[in-house]
């Protein structure tokens, strides 16, 4: 695939300072196109679909929102965490999706491990296989996500 | 040998420095729309120089449209009527705009560039917000991730209990340009030297983290302000107050103004925290609830620690007001919601469930 000028503003938007303060792209010098194609190939591998792990993600978001910033409980398998700020986030490809900001946090009870995001991140992986750069903060790795999240 | 490398070096060279000139010439007469006219309301009329966005066009002259984002295009608050042709709306508008917005020509001022004489509708209070120069005068931790800031100002503001500012902080390390945020003041309105703001810790926030991490006492900010139309509303209804958080601030200031007003009204105050740390203003609460004898603050923890030692409600907010109004009569009663989106939906299912209607349930509109 080739990084088309269009991917280039997008990029553009996606670092520190643009939309949020620490943006979407970490230190991660990569063009917007080679990061998307390599988190593609690694969920192709997991045998998953962004779809899958965006719904997973978006499910854990909405039993944690029950809590109003208390931990939830989820199936014996996770503890989630939401807090909820004011305000919305606009997807960094500017085609009109507005995101609420939002911060979850799962952590998984056997493994002990735990993942932040947002909701972007559940926009940004499902309509834009985009899972943000090496070094974001919220950079979701596939296949640790996917392991943390029980998908695999 | 030398001469056959340089000429044409020269040539590329100059034939480059041709076309970025073509260019920048072609940039400056294409973006370049001299002067335009806005006129407001059918009345006022701005000769302003064109090219930028409504807003901050707007803001040039003195005329402050509310905005939570500082015209990023992430908050959809500053919509303003426009009676002339500017485009069609962008992508960037659409989310925000209702069907009926759209076929009243509704715009965000942010989004739309002012290239040619615009004509727009403004509600007419908007005349008297006012641009504020404040000094930092204290900054106090009221929990771990809440801080009490003063901001005092050149001049007085007066402003109604529950109304919110926009407190604007400078470009710092990877941000870029000014940002704007708004805020609900915790001062009452009494208090006429510069406002109190409650300010949590949002993480990444671009502003919190700037007043958390780099602000000081004595450092000069930008504020605009008053906005907003969340303010306790003229009845005898019994009034039901919730918040959670930095949603204390409108509501401190209602009940700090009904204290010097002597509203006597029968009100409860519901405000849920997560543990003991992260309540606040408990003395005062509580010492208003004696100087007033039908105001009642019942604070409520979903999650007490072991060494909160707490006695007092527990359980989500929302099961404590439900609780609370099943065990009471149907009374004539207004909400007044402050927190985070999600719980002042639930707080709405809550009251309306409770007989409370809709039209009387007020919250802030900048979430």
């Amino acid at each position: 695939m080739k990084q088309t000028p269009d991917l280039v503003k997008v990029q553009e938007n996606m670092r520190a300072g643009q939309i949020t303060g620490p943006g979407f792209l970490g230190n991660d010098e990569r063009n917007l196109v080679d990061i998307i194609s390599e988190d593609t190939l690694k969920v192709e591998e997991l045998g998953l679909t962004n779809e899958i792990i965006a719904c997973k993600l978006e499910m854990l978001m909405h039993q944690g929102e029950k809590g109003f910033g208390s931990p939830v409980n989820v199936d014996n398998t996770f503890i989630v965490i939401v807090e909820e700020s004011r305000g919305y986030i606009p997807c960094p490809f500017r085609h009109g999706h507005l995101s609420k900001k939002v911060n979850i946090n799962v952590r998984n009870l056997s493994t002990r491990k735990e993942i932040d995001y947002t909701p972007i991140s559940i926009h940004l992986i499902r309509e834009h296989g985009f899972y943000q750069g090496k070094g974001s903060i919220y950079r979701l790795d596939p296949v640790e996500t996917a392991k943390l999240l029980e998908l695999i | 040998m030398a001469l056959q490398i340089f000429i044409p070096a020269l040539i590329v060279g100059g034939i480059s420095a041709f076309l970025a000139a073509v260019l920048s010439i072609a940039d400056a007469l294409v973006n370049n729309y001299g002067q335009v006219r806005i006129t407001v309301n059918g009345s006022k009329t701005y000769e302003v120089k064109g090219g930028s966005t409504l807003l901050s066009t707007l803001a040039d002259e003195k005329i402050f449209i509310p905005s939570a984002c500082g015209g990023k295009g992430s908050c959809g608050l500053c919509k303003v009527k426009v009676a002339s042709d500017v485009g069609p709306i962008l992508p960037t508008e659409l989310p925000y705009l209702t069907p009926k917005e759209k076929k009243d020509n509704v715009r965000l001022s942010c989004q739309i560039k002012v290239k040619s004489d615009i004509s727009i509708e403004i509600p007419e209070e908007l005349f008297s917000i006012r641009e504020y120069i404040s000094e930092v005068s204290s900054i106090k931790d009221v929990t771990h991730d809440i801080k009490e800031v003063f901001f005092e100002f050149d001049d007085e503001i007066k402003f109604r209990a529950g109304q919110y500012v926009q407190l604007i902080v400078p470009q710092y390390r990877d941000i870029k340009g000014e940002t704007m945020r708004a805020y609900s003041m915790s001062s009452q309105p009494s208090v006429r030297n510069g406002v109190e703001l409650l300010i949590r810790l949002v993480p990444n926030g671009i502003v919190t983290t700037y007043v958390h991490e780099l602000m000081k006492e004595g450092d000069s900010v930008r504020v605009l302000g008053p906005f907003g139309d969340f303010y306790l509303r003229e009845s005898g209804a019994d009034i039901i107050f919730i918040a959670g958080g930095s949603g204390m601030a409108p509501i401190k200031s209602i009940i700090l103004d009904m204290r010097e007003k002597g509203i006597d009204r029968n009100a409860y105050y519901f405000f849920g925290a997560r543990s003991k740390r992260d309540l606040f203003y408990l003395d005062m609460l509580q010492s208003i609830e004696k100087e007033m004898p039908n105001f009642h603050f019942i604070p409520a923890l979903s999650e007490p620690l072991p060494e909160d030692n707490w006695e007092g409600e527990t359980g989500l907010i929302t099961d404590v007001v439900d609780r609370y109004l099943s065990s009471q009569g149907a009374l004539e009663r207004e909400g007044y919601l402050c927190g985070s989106p999600g719980m002042i939906n639930a707080c709405i299912s809550v009251l309306t469930k409770h007989n409370i209607p809709e039209d009387k349930i007020f919250f802030d509109k900048f979430g």
